[in-house]
Formats: structure tokens, C-alpha cells, sequence
């Protein structure tokens, strides 16, 4: 029997093979690799560019992000340390905005076999921004999630430019650089804070290091349903601990679960360009809790996911009794 | 028009194309080419974001000369003594218009067009149970409160938080935070 699996599966394995292969020199070369340059990035009818200058050294990796629109911001990086400076203006407070969990290589160590899940195909080679890349099409093998394109710098296998979006169909978010330059060195200087303006600093160590993810947040729910393939990921803590995310080595989306609170939300999906917010209300007990599903997946998928929700009797009481 | 124009272009969005760079834009042979270009991009723009392309038969080359050229006089000893800062000319007008080509651009040259494998092996064979099968109620964004609004991009955020990490893809993870928090609306 096994050999028969094996037989049946090894055709597709061998195609796949050089796309897998580009696959996982993403994650390693995204670290790993010093560049700087500026990227677009498009979602429903946002678009906004930054400025990036990435090394690793020293074993750690440093990297600065400067905002190219809508204000002064910049986001500092060295290893587990991030400052962040960004415009006060609009509606999000600072404190919200800083990146407090771990970075890519909590994941990029997690062996998700993505081909299970999407159909991996070398199908091109172009140039961006200055740079002969490799395309990689990942495209979902079912409709639970969404298909991805990616563009893969030949070298290093830098991750220039990707698309996501409906299988054959519209793209919902793009990812590009516009301007790269992948160099063996970039000074000290380039990592220093420039900006003027409130700084927050925030260490990562904790939340990287913290507690198995299983017990992070799932206290007092869990999921009826989830797509097959996603796993629970090393989520950050949220503010109210009740977060949690979730990974199929491709796609995420995180699920939130909080008692009603003042502000009453309207139930049903919004979209914003690949990512889908998906809320509703789920009566436990005397208490009202808000579910709200985030991630880049098909409203549907969203939809699915919420409604598998079941609050536990711990939950639901201990909430009537606040 | 070669690479070089169209990363002048791309330059132009980023607010930092160097003057001698754009003008040899301007003077490029095949004005119309540059202008379809430009305009193509805007339609594709106009199109990813369901709008009415401003740059419909606009030819904005004559007012880039003119700021150019204004530029040029005011400037003009400043740039001999100090090449650099004169090469990072600010441009903000164009560069709101200009903000989107690329993108565009990649709108038109990716997704759809490589070739035909790309939609086959989607099919999605799974069973559809009755759930999934009601179309899911659409909540315009534009149609939530202020207080609703912040409530919602507090959940990007995280998200975003989560994803920066998530899907292992580094910089997209920084810009779907950005993205989450930014002043778009």
C-alpha cells in the first residue's frame, strides 16, 4: 500500500521539485540576504511604499523601514529589538502599531508542507527592478484559500514581488519592489533612527521565546472547523489574550474572540483587497462575545471559520458574571 | 521604451527620480509611447480601484517640463556645488498620480497572462455544504463609523502582527501593518 502511495504521488513530487526547492531559499534568503531598496505594496484601495535597508550581521539580523507616504515613520530593527517612530496622525495609536511578535523566522523554521495545499509550479522567469527572478505559482488546490504568485530573485532567492489573489483570476494584493539593490554590505549608519518623533521601543525575546503556542490564547473556546492545513501559529499575545493564529506555511489568519463591548459591530464580511474581516455575535450563556476572523483567505473561509466558534462554559459564565 | 524609462517612471512614483533622468524621459523619441504607457497604467489603476482613470487623455509631460523648468532656475547654482541633495527633487503632485503604476503594471503583466495551467487544477472538488454555499453578507468599509472603523483596524493590526511573522514573508509582513494602520481612511 505505501509503495502504491508512493508510486502515485513521486509524478507530481519530480514537478514540483524545482518550485519546492525555490520555496524554501525564501525564508533563509529573506534573512539572510542584505539589500536595501523601496517596495509597493497594494491592497483594496490603499497603496503605500517603504523604504527598506536589510543585513544580516553579526548573526543578527538589523533592518530600517522608512514610510514613503502619509508621514514621517520609520521602523528600526536590531535582532529582538524594534523602535518604532510613526506619524501620530490618523486613528491608530503608536502603541498599536509596533510589530510585537516574532519575526519570520519563528515560521520559516516550521515545516508546513505547502504542497500539499497549493500546487507549486515554476511557470517563468522575468526581471524587476532590476533583477532576473524566478516565478513561482502556488496555486490553492482548494477553494478555502487563495492562490499565489511569487517572484524570486535568481541569486539569492529573494522574494521581490507577489500577487495574491482568486485562482486564475483577479489579484487582490500586490507586493513589489521598485527599486533593489542586493549588495554585500550596507554601513551602520543606514540602521541608525533618523526621524524625530516619539519612540517606542519594544523587545521581542519575550513573546518569541514564551510559552508552547497551544496554550497561548485559546482559553476558554476553540474551533469547531478550520481549513485543512492550517495550524496553530506562534502568535504574538494580544492585548486581551484572546487571539489566535493560524498557518498553512502560506496563507494566516487569526481568530479573536472578546466580549461584546460598547462599540456594536456589523455582522457579515469586509474585504480588503486578499484580507477578509469576517464578524459576528455568539451568545454563551448570559454573556455576548464578538468573534471576528482576520486573514488573507476567501470571505467564505472566514465566514466558516467564525461560525465554528464554541465558547466554552468557563468562558461564557465567567463573562455573565462580569 | 526600454528599462531604463520605465524604471524612471517607477522612480518618479518614489519621489526621488533624478532630474536628467526625467528629462530624458521627456525628450524620449516616442512621446506617444510614454504617454500610452502612463495611461495604460492609470486605466489598470482605475480599474483595481473602480474608478474613473484621471488620466485619460491627459499629456502631463507639459506640466512636468514646467516644473522642471522652474525648478531648474531656482535651483540652478545650487545643483553645480551640491549634486546630491538637487538629485532627490521633491515631486509631490506627480507622484500622487504617479503612486500607482507600478502596481498597475504588475496588475497587467502578471496574474492572468502567463499561461493557461493556472486556472485548471483549482477546480474546487470538495463538497460544498449548505453554509458555504449562501453568498456571505458584504460590509462596505466605507459604511462603518469612526468608533467601528478603530474597533476593525485594531483586529488588522494584530493580524498583521501575526502575519509579519506569518507567512515567513518579511517585508509584505511590515506592509500589511503599515498597510492596517495607515491613514487611508
Amino acid at each position: 500500500m505505501i509503495v502504491f502511495i508512493l508510486l502515485v504521488v513521486r509524478p507530481v513530487a519530480a514537478e514540483d521539485a524545482e518550485a519546492t526547492r525555490w520555496l524554501e531559499r525564501m525564508g533563509p534568503a529573506l534573512n539572510m540576504t542584505t539589500y536595501r531598496g523601496v517596495f509597493v505594496y497594494a491592497r483594496g484601495d490603499r497603496v503605500h511604499s517603504m523604504r527598506i535597508a536589510h543585513r544580516f550581521h553579526n548573526g543578527m539580523v538589523e533592518e530600517r523601514l522608512v514610510l514613503q507616504d502619509g508621514g514621517d515613520g520609520e521602523i528600526v530593527r536590531k535582532g529582538m529589538n524594534v523602535v518604532c517612530v510613526l506619524p501620530e496622525r490618523g486613528r491608530i495609536r503608536l502603541d498599536q502599531v509596533i510589530p510585537s511578535g516574532p519575526f519570520a523566522e519563528a515560521f520559516a523554521n516550521e515545516l508546513v508542507p505547502v504542497s500539499r495545499w497549493y500546487q507549486a509550479e515554476l511557470v517563468g522567469e522575468d526581471r524587476i527592478a532590476g533583477y532576473d527572478v524566478v516565478i513561482i505559482a502556488l496555486t490553492a488546490k482548494d477553494s478555502h484559500r487563495y492562490s499565489h504568485r511569487l517572484w524570486l530573485e535568481q541569486n539569492s532567492g529573494l522574494l521581490v514581488k507577489s500577487h495574491v489573489g482568486e485562482p486564475g483570476g483577479k489579484v487582490l494584493e500586490h507586493f513589489q519592489f521598485t527599486s533593489l539593490e542586493i549588495t554585500d554590505h550596507i554601513p551602520d549608519g543606514e540602521f541608525e533612527i533618523q526621524t524625530e518623533g516619539r519612540e517606542i521601543t519594544r523587545n521581542l525575546e519575550d513573546v518569541a521565546s514564551g510559552e508552547p503556542v497551544e496554550r497561548s490564547s485559546m482559553d476558554g473556546w476553540n474551533l469547531g472547523w478550520h481549513p485543512e492545513g492550517f495550524v496553530p501559529a506562534a502568535a504574538p499575545r494580544s492585548g486581551r489574550g484572546q487571539a489566535v493564529a493560524f498557518s498553512d506555511g502560506v496563507a494566516a489568519f487569526s481568530v479573536f474572540v472578546e466580549p461584546q463591548g460598547k462599540v456594536r459591530m456589523p455582522i457579515g464580511a469586509s474585504r480588503i483587497g486578499a484580507t477578509t474581516v469576517y464578524m459576528r455575535e455568539l451568545k454563551a450563556g448570559s454573556g455576548s462575545f464578538l468573534v471576528t476572523v482576520v486573514g488573507e483567505i476567501p470571505p467564505k473561509t472566514a465566514r466558516q471559520v467564525a461560525e465554528s466558534v464554541q465558547i466554552g462554559d468557563a468562558l461564557a459564565q465567567h463573562s455573565g458574571g462580569s | 521604451m526600454d528599462d531604463r524609462l520605465r524604471e524612471t517612471l517607477s522612480a518618479m512614483m518614489d519621489d526621488e527620480a533624478d532630474e536628467l533622468a526625467v528629462r530624458r524621459l521627456l525628450s524620449h523619441g516616442g512621446q506617444d509611447e510614454v504617454r500610452e504607457q502612463w495611461q495604460r497604467w492609470q486605466q489598470v489603476r482605475g480599474l483595481m480601484h473602480s474608478s474613473h482613470s484621471p488620466a485619460d487623455g491627459v499629456d502631463v509631460s507639459v506640466a512636468v517640463r514646467e516644473v522642471l523648468d522652474g525648478r531648474a532656475r531656482q535651483t540652478g547654482d545650487h545643483m553645480v556645488t551640491d549634486p546630491k541633495p538637487a538629485a532627490r527633487w521633491q515631486w509631490p503632485a506627480v507622484a500622487m498620480v504617479t503612486m500607482a503604476l507600478l502596481i498597475g503594471f504588475g496588475a497587467g503583466a502578471g496574474w492572468e497572462s502567463v499561461d493557461g495551467t493556472v486556472g485548471a487544477p483549482v477546480a474546487a472538488t470538495q463538497p460544498v455544504d449548505q453554509t458555504t454555499a449562501q453568498p456571505v453578507n458584504e460590509i462596505a468599509l466605507q459604511g462603518l463609523d469612526e468608533q467601528q472603523w478603530e474597533h476593525m483596524s485594531r483586529y488588522l493590526l494584530e493580524h498583521a502582527q501575526h502575519n509579519s511573522v506569518g507567512a515567513g514573508r518579511g517585508s509584505v509582513g511590515y506592509a500589511r501593518l503599515v498597510s492596517a494602520s495607515g491613514s487611508g481612511y
